[in-house]
């Protein structure tokens, strides 16, 4: 594991922001993984800015009983998040990434209609951090394979995304001489 | 569909065009003789095409082409095997599985160059792309993967049998990386909020390679009246955002210029 301490804010940060139901606040401890998981592409940081961004699309939906803070899945992920931070805290990252995937198993344990909204959440969660480290440079392909998606999702995802400021989004040669390099090709 | 099948399709096509290969070679037509054009496709440019339904038009793009398309095995397991087991992916793979059934779309010994030979220099220069940017504490920045390592790879063993050669790819890092290596270490210093060092002496493998995407590939299309839309230019326009949606990096401001040409 790279950038313990990183990891252990963000999860420590992120158990404060659930007992508050601040989701808007899981959110951005997500994103603030990605500079790490771009730098080092760690899979644990990669899995932690995944997990966390899911944990802000399913419990938002607070008004849903199977996600209230009553319920026996918010309980039992704040569990796996306390375990977890213990873990990373006496340095046993073998059992830390067990406790941590738990919340991804527990979830995917809800029958029907939710549990395939769960797997979808997830899957999103996962193209959406794809989409983030391509945004931070990292070639299409490393980051659909760092993510374990295909680069259909990826393409089809930040192709739709408006090009965030400050992305060079292309013009690395003059487009008329491109044009002109490709026609040539075909004479 | 199986991994052990599709290993055994890898052979099969493998085997399939080193025996046309071989038949060549024994009675050469004129036409025939001599590759001199070869355009190496990364998985992202055929995924923009293919998202976008235009593989028809890259039929004919290639009926009208004097020369070879050609994929790597890497690019092969990103758009063909990896997506075949995909329920939401198997349609497009098949079809990108069709395009080299039918030579649309070829692989490297096609033109003589064998797996082994390309995965030596694939690593090698995997390892080089991926030791350009340093940090202060020496560790580098790994940017690039396999598939678009291994077009890169493809293109420096044809231009070594004298054969000219264009790089297809839509993503933008390694484009950067190949064509601006100074503006991508800029821009991944801004993003990471690191110091980074640009080693050139690990950069030299990747200068001098020309470099075209989608948006190219459906402009002359377009141009040559092979896209099955009549529309007139509105039909440019709508491939040009299409592709851009797709995948395609390029900007709105580049598809202005190029619909002014």
């Amino acid at each position: 594991m790279k950038e313990k301490n990183n990891i252990l804010r963000i999860l420590r940060e992120t158990r404060e922001a659930m007992q508050e139901e601040n989701y808007s606040k899981v959110k951005t401890l997500s994103n603030q993984t990605i500079n790490t998981a771009s730098l080092t592409q760690d899979p644990d940081n990669i899995l932690v800015a995944v997990i966390v961004y899911s944990l802000n699309k399913i419990f938002q939906n607070k008004d849903k009983k199977e996600f209230s803070k009553k319920s026996r899945f918010y309980k039992k992920t704040v569990k796996a998040l306390d375990y977890s931070i213990e873990d990373i805290e006496k340095n046993n990252i073998t059992k830390f990434r067990k406790d941590f995937e738990k919340i991804r198993k527990e979830l995917t344990k809800l029958s029907g209609k939710l549990k395939s909204h769960i797997e979808d959440v997830f899957r999103k969660a996962s193209i959406n951090k794809a989409s983030k480290l391509y945004e931070h440079g990292i070639s299409m392909e490393r980051t659909a394979s760092l993510l374990g998606i295909t680069m259909y999702e990826l393409a089809n995802y930040s192709g739709q995304r408006e090009t965030p400021k400050g992305i060079p989004d292309s013009e690395t040669i003059n487009a008329k001489k491109r044009i002109k390099t490709a026609m040539d090709f075909f004479e | 569909m199986q991994k052990r099948e599709l290993k055994q399709q890898w052979i099969f096509l493998n085997k399939m065009t080193k025996k046309e290969d071989q038949q060549k070679r024994k009675k050469p037509k004129k036409s025939e003789e001599r590759i001199e054009k070869v355009i190496v496709f990364d998985a992202s440019t055929l995924i923009s095409l293919s998202m976008n339904g235009l593989y028809p038009e890259l039929k004919k793009l290639r009926e009208d082409f004097d020369g070879k398309f050609i994929i790597t095995k890497d690019v092969w397991h990103e758009i063909i095997e990896k997506p075949l087991g995909i329920k939401k992916f198997e349609l497009e793979a098949l079809k990108a599985k069709a395009l080299l059934e039918e030579g649309v779309l070829e692989l490297p010994n096609s033109v003589g160059i064998t797996q082994k030979q390309l995965s030596k220099k694939t690593n090698t220069l995997l390892k080089k792309a991926n030791n350009i940017y340093k940090q202060k504490n020496k560790k580098s920045v790994e940017i690039i993967h396999k598939g678009e390592a291994s077009a890169i790879a493809l293109i420096r063993e044809l231009e070594k049998k004298g054969i000219s050669c264009l790089l297809a790819i839509d993503e933008r890092t390694t484009r950067m990386l190949i064509e601006k290596p100074k503006e991508l270490q800029n821009y991944l210093k801004r993003k990471l909020h690191t110091n980074l060092k640009l080693d050139k002496s690990n950069f030299k493998p990747f200068r001098n390679i020309k470099v075209i995407r989608s948006s190219e590939l459906v402009y002359i299309a377009f141009k040559k009246d092979l896209v099955r839309l009549k529309d007139g230019e509105r039909v440019l326009d709508a491939l040009l955002y299409g592709v851009k949606f797709k995948g395609c990096a390029i900007s709105s401001d580049e598809i202005k210029k190029i619909k002014k040409i």
